[in-house]
């Protein structure tokens, strides 16, 4: 008998349960896929290949023991974006990323899961001093890491044929 | 949660991250990969083998790994995409796997599990015109045309349907 378990702790911060992906979650990721905010990150996803990133990210849990935690506004029950920790193949190593949906940008809320995600990493995954993979242009991105104190460690990486930067986050004691 | 199912041949199990040697060898191969989507680089076929694992946690069904001789040389499993007209009874082997009726033998052992363990009467799946093993694959699990659709990849494919009752010939 083969089993399969998952184990995605649920954090809460102010405004925010971070939790684990699910089916309904499915529209929040397909309309975020499709616009314009994924300029940075990837391009746009047809909806298909959203249902793969959806699916993936729950594979990403089970290969790593970590992953991206989708973000539930506590108020409304709505997604409101995702925010983890994403080791990818290809990755240079574990690292912070956040994405917020429309309708939920200028609140602070990445900085809030982002927060919380790396909080929990240091603690509980054995994760850290993490890294973030910014493209030069995204300067939204750029401002939050350096409000999470962040300090730029190289500036002329390149994923996936993107150039980006990497920032580097400061380590929780443990 | 989902149990391995066996044939005279075939172990099928869950994926996992053990996989991806085979999933990134599969999909490497351009034509081998042609109607799954590939080639894919490896960390391609690394989040394909991610998205495998997660559909079984968000579905509780999903596309298994096929062992053979303790090797893993293709997967059999059912994919619902959401979005997409209909779920499908799926298959892939890697080119030295095929031409020994290893597909046919795992999907009746997946054709039989969704009947006794998913409870539905039949499975469905759906391929590109030009896919004529795919066809001829479908019609010897008694597979019949239900009806034709166009996908959002802007393809039209045909739907059949198999039924899951059928005797298992293992």
């Amino acid at each position: 008998m083969t089993t399969l378990t998952i184990d995605i702790p649920v954090l809460e911060t102010e405004r925010l349960f971070l939790r684990e992906p699910r089916l309904s979650d499915l529209d929040a990721i397909v309309a975020f896929g499709m616009s314009d905010r994924t300029e940075f990150v990837g391009g746009k996803l047809e909806p298909w290949q959203s249902w793969n990133v959806l699916n993936a990210a729950i594979g990403h849990w089970i290969n790593r023991g970590f992953g991206w935690w989708v973000l539930e506004d506590k108020a409304t029950g709505a997604v409101a974006g995702r925010a983890g920790i994403g080791y990818h193949l290809d990755w240079p190593e574990p690292e912070l990323g956040w994405h917020i949906y429309d309708g939920f940008e200028g609140k602070g809320l990445a900085y809030e899961a982002a927060l919380a995600a790396r909080d929990h990493a240091n603690r509980h995954f054995g994760l850290g001093p993490l890294i973030s993979l910014i493209a030069h242009g995204n300067t939204r991105s750029r401002r939050l890491a350096e409000r999470l104190g962040a300090k730029i460690e190289t500036e002329d990486f390149q994923i996936r044929g993107t150039p980006c930067m990497i920032y580097r986050h400061p380590q929780v004691a443990v | 949660m989902t149990a391995d199912l066996t044939t005279a041949r075939l172990t099928l199990r869950m994926p996992d991250a053990r996989d991806h040697a085979s999933y990134s060898a599969f999909f490497a191969d351009a034509e081998a990969s042609r109607f799954y989507g590939g080639p894919l680089l490896p960390y391609q076929a690394w989040e394909r083998l991610a998205a495998d694992i997660g559909h079984f946690m968000l579905k509780g069904f999903g596309r298994f790994v096929i062992e053979k001789d303790g090797q893993v040389i293709g997967g059999c499993g059912i994919l619902d995409v959401d979005g997409w007209p209909g779920h499908e009874l799926t298959w892939w082997l890697l080119p030295a796997a095929r031409g020994q009726g290893i597909a046919q033998e795992a999907s009746r052992a997946v054709l039989a599990w969704a009947g006794t363990e998913l409870g539905w009467p039949r499975v469905e799946t759906h391929f590109r015109d030009e896919n004529t093993a795919a066809r001829r694959l479908t019609e010897s699990l008694g597979g019949t045309k239900q009806r034709r659709e166009t996908f959002p990849d802007g393809i039209d494919r045909d739907i059949y349907a198999m039924p899951t009752t059928e005797k298992v010939s293992a």
